[in-house]
């Protein structure tokens, strides 16, 4: 299936939910869905394109908003996109229908703060125990200085 | 007294035995370390073993920036070395936070989390590089000076 | 009843942290979780605030063994933000510094994986042959491990006739060894009956889980981003995806052995049809990228490996995004560690399966085993893990 064929079936199947879709590049394609659609649309690229490989999830801060990217396909890579608001970053997790993507979302909630409804184990897993809560280090309000102790007196 | 000390001093530096931690590097040190262990570089015939256990062990030699995560291992496993102990910080990243200066998970230098005896240079150390300080370390051991 | 045993082994030769809590029951182990945050430095948020030609020596370094990977794929998504292509001579030269870096890794992997299995010759044998492909490395681009070779828009060094000459008698050296080795492997009982059999992922799981790499090409899945979504003139140069059907550690080691030789083959087929002309694309080193977004994919020899910038009009990226392979096969770990109906896997059986997914992650705490019906602790290092594990799979074989 060539890019335009996979650009044509998405927007034809999700219609209005389809709030951007271009083609990047040779084997790119970039779609950018309302939340509600996400789910159904990573399904549908998923199960009815046969695009079944999840290589990655990321999440980006787009200043007020979070945005929650997930790639799929072996060959022609299709990027899913949404975007939730940030004092709200709330969104379902794929992780029934692509286990692949626990690791991922554990990441982007660690250091993003992005909540995804419905994952088994929404945990830290990047940041250590003693990280203060709330405080998301890939967020564009963060400045990274150098790390003090966050226990003992010693200087950092 | 004195013909004792030199005694025991000697024989710490005939085989010093060394244990590797690496607190967050990207591998490339400690590859280059373990390569010395290696047919080529050979660091058993100064005496050298690398060993599992901080009991064992008479030098660290630490490579990475410390992430904060791993800082308490380290502390942990450098109170656990019985005295006398010498620290070597393989690498820029332990010697100085290397590439990783200023990231918001690592400390700025070993030296800020444990006392070091001694630092090599290099992104990543070079195998010569190793068994050259080891081989001035023992020297020290042999002559007191640390 | 179960209780949790934490497996952050400290080795003597042995790279990264990671925290493996293990629930075991008697020896079976049950369920496990990952914990990955000791090697966790924070470089994402770092590539914001650098330019883009300090991100290249930065991202160099997320992994020292597949560092040439990184470094590719850092220059080819900058290289499709900025809409230019390198050079036919610089793809070629690409591949070679590439091909040679998946030689010394799996050499690397595979002696350290011997090691762990307790075959201490093998090791060293391994790691003496890998000297040679460092001694390439070295000639070819000034340093054996972080080469810093490719830069956006090309690669920095041009490969001179000596060079070549000295490279071909290496590949012929390794290509004898791989032949050696792998009669070797083919014929020793114990290497086989640990590894057969062991650390079982099966094709449908694989895929399910996001599995990268030879791991997945070892359940039997043909996917190879050489092969899939060729990068850096890999569709001009023919290689043959080596997939393995039995699904377990014994495929593991077998992929990547043959591997090996479709590296040396590769190399061979480059330096033979290597084109003339620059192998560089003049790009002043500090640049503003347009705004836009790319992606770039790469075959890091441990998997897929996948860099997703988006860049905003700026000297810098605005967003950079990492997902190294070993993250993906992570997830595996879990699934293979798992005992099911008819599927047994004891603890001496962790060293085998999670050094199958060939870990770039280093092991730097203690083993800490919790006898919850006798209220004890007792603290292992990993040398006692791999000494119960070569003890217990001898006996149980």
């Amino acid at each position: 299936m060539s890019e335009e064929d996979i650009l044509r079936k998405i927007t034809e199947r999700f219609g209005e939910r389809v709030l951007e879709a271009k083609i990047l590049g040779r084997r790119r394609i970039s779609i950018l869905v309302s939340p509600d659609a996400y789910k159904d649309a990573v399904k549908y690229v998923a199960h009815d394109l046969e695009l079944e490989f999840l290589s990655c999830l990321s999440g980006v801060d787009r200043g007020d908003s979070l945005e929650v990217v997930a790639h799929l396909g072996f060959s022609t890579q299709v990027l899913i996109k949404t975007r939730i608001p940030k004092d709200n970053p709330v969104i379902d997790s794929i992780t029934d229908v692509l286990p692949a993507a626990n690791l991922y979302e554990r990441e982007a909630h660690d250091l993003l703060g992005i909540v995804f409804r419905g994952h088994p184990n929404l945990r830290r897993v990047f940041l250590p125990e003693d990280w203060p809560k709330g405080i998301y280090p890939l967020r564009k309000d963060y400045a990274p200085e150098h790390p003090k102790p966050l226990r003992g007196g010693e200087s950092g | 007294m004195g013909l004792v000390e030199k005694f025991v001093r000697k024989c710490r530096a005939r085989s010093p035995w060394i244990l590797l931690f690496d607190t967050g590097a990207c591998n490339a040190c400690d590859i280059e370390i373990a390569a010395c262990l290696t047919p080529r570089y050979d660091v058993e015939r100064f005496g050298v073993l690398a060993r599992g256990s901080p009991r064992h062990a008479d030098i660290l030699i630490v490579t990475g920036p410390v992430t904060r995560q791993a800082r308490d291992r380290l502390i942990r496993i450098y109170e656990q070395m019985p005295e006398p102990k010498y620290v070597v910080a393989a690498g820029t990243c332990a010697t100085s936070g290397g590439v990783y200066w200023g990231c918001y998970n690592t400390y700025p230098s070993l030296d800020s989390v444990i006392p070091v005896h001694a630092y090599v240079s290099g992104c990543p150390v070079k195998p010569e590089a190793i068994l050259k300080a080891i081989s001035i370390l023992v020297e020290k051991i042999e002559r007191g000076e640390v | 009843m179960s209780f949790e045993i934490p497996i952050g082994p400290q080795h003597p030769i042995h790279v990264e942290p990671l925290m493996l809590r293990l629930s075991v029951e008697g020896e079976l182990i049950v369920d496990v979780d990952v914990d990955v945050s000791y090697i966790h430095r924070g470089i994402e948020k770092a590539l914001e605030v650098r330019p883009y030609i300090q991100g290249l020596y930065l991202v160099e370094r997320i992994c020292g063994i597949c560092n040439a990977a990184h470094s590719l794929c850092y220059c080819l998504n900058v290289e499709q933000l900025l809409g230019k292509e390198a050079p036919p001579r610089a793809k070629y030269l690409r591949i070679v510094v590439e091909e040679l870096s998946r030689i010394h890794s799996h050499l690397l992997w595979l002696g350290h994986y011997f090691h762990t299995l307790g075959f201490e010759t093998l090791f060293m044998y391994f790691w003496r042959d890998r000297e040679r492909v460092m001694d390439m490395l070295e000639l070819i681009t000034g340093n054996r491990v972080t080469t810093a070779y490719n830069t956006i828009g090309g690669v920095r060094r041009d490969l001179t006739p000596e060079v070549e000459q000295k490279l071909r008698r290496t590949l012929d050296y390794i290509e004898e060894r791989m032949r050696y080795y792998e009669k070797v492997i083919d014929s020793e009982p114990t290497i086989l009956a640990r590894t057969q059999g062991v650390g079982i992922l099966k094709p449908s799981d694989a895929v399910r889980l996001g599995v990268v790499g030879p791991h997945l090409r070892a359940s039997g899945i043909k996917h190879d981003v050489r092969l899939d979504d060729p990068y850096s003139g890999h569709d001009e140069i023919p290689f043959n995806v080596i997939t393995w059907d039995t699904c377990d550690c014994y495929a593991r080691v077998k992929v990547r052995i043959k591997e090996v030789h479709e590296c040396v083959n590769m190399i061979r087929y480059a330096l033979d049809h290597m084109p003339s002309g620059d192998y560089r694309l003049k790009i002043p080193p500090f640049f503003k990228a347009p705004p836009g977004e790319s992606l770039s994919r790469v075959e890091a020899p441990r998997g897929e490996l996948v860099h997703y910038s988006i860049s905003d009009g700026s000297d810098r990226p605005y967003r950079y995004r990492v997902r190294t392979p070993t993250l993906a096969n992570l997830l595996s770990v879990v699934e293979m560690l798992k005992s099911r109906d008819g599927y047994e896997v004891y603890i001496a059986d962790v060293p085998a399966i999670l050094g199958g997914i060939d870990p770039c992650i280093c092991c730097s705490a203690r083993v800490v085993v919790a006898d919850e019906a006798r209220r004890r602790r007792t603290v292992m290092t990993l040398d006692d893990i791999i000494r119960i594990s070569r003890d217990r799979g001898v006996e149980r074989r």
